[in-house]
């Protein structure tokens, strides 16, 4: 179980995405983010920004696996716990 | 004789210019920043950022290489002989170029109506390198240059 810490992380992660398509109230956590291109490979790296905002943790952008940016799900898994 | 032909590949990409804004926002990061090098930076203007970033995705795909992320810094656009663009691949770019086995990779840039747009061309070698003797072009993985 996460801790309010991690779920405020996540959900700011939510809200950064969301931002971006007023057309979206939600976003369940395994909706693939890419796939559904609600993240282009320009927006990525702002989405990688806002995931280090939200956890307070640095991303080395050449170690990056994408697989964790899938879905809210990954990214909370890979970042949030 | 040395086996299957060599292969086309090429790499289109298009990016409005109002995205150039959004990335260099402070809420951002700057995102910019982790896209352009800083010498890219000190010579694009909006439309020079945004070709660039058209540039580096147009090469990227020219790698095979979807489902990892772009390499923006390892991809530097840079002017070459006679104004043209030239891209300069390090690190994990040339990597990626080297396991696609490309040869020299040519760039084009334009702009219009508020839009840049790029196409990147080079040929993958279809024998490994070792076959390749009479091909006198093959770059080095630290510099691929576009010729002229």
């Amino acid at each position: 179980m996460s801790s309010s810490v991690d779920t405020q992380g996540i959900d700011k992660v939510r809200d950064w995405i969301l931002g971006r398509h007023p057309d979206r109230t939600e976003l369940a956590p395994d909706v693939n983010i890419i796939e559904n291109r609600l993240v282009d490979s320009l927006a990525f790296v702002e989405l990688v920004y806002a995931i280090e905002d939200a956890s307070g943790r640095e991303i080395d952008f050449d170690a990056i696996d994408v697989e964790d940016f899938q879905s809210l799900a990954t990214i909370e898994r890979a970042f949030f716990s | 004789m040395t086996g299957a032909a060599p292969l086309p590949r090429i790499g289109v990409d298009l990016v409005p210019l109002t995205r150039i804004p959004e990335l260099l926002a402070p809420a951002s990061g700057p995102a910019l920043h982790r896209m352009l090098t800083p010498r890219e930076r000190r010579m694009s203007d909006q439309a020079g950022a945004a070709g660039r970033l058209a540039a580096k995705e147009a090469v990227f795909k020219l790698f095979g290489a979807a489902g990892q992320p772009v390499p923006w810094l390892a991809t530097e656009v840079l002017p070459g002989p006679g104004g043209r663009p030239a891209v300069r691949l390090t690190g994990r770019a040339a990597h990626l170029a080297e396991q696609a086995r490309l040869g020299p990779i040519d760039l084009s840039i334009s702009h219009d109506a508020g839009w840049a747009v790029a196409v990147a061309v080079a040929v993958a070698a279809e024998d490994p390198p070792a076959a390749r003797a009479t091909t006198p072009s093959v770059s080095t993985p630290t510099d691929r240059r576009a010729h002229s």
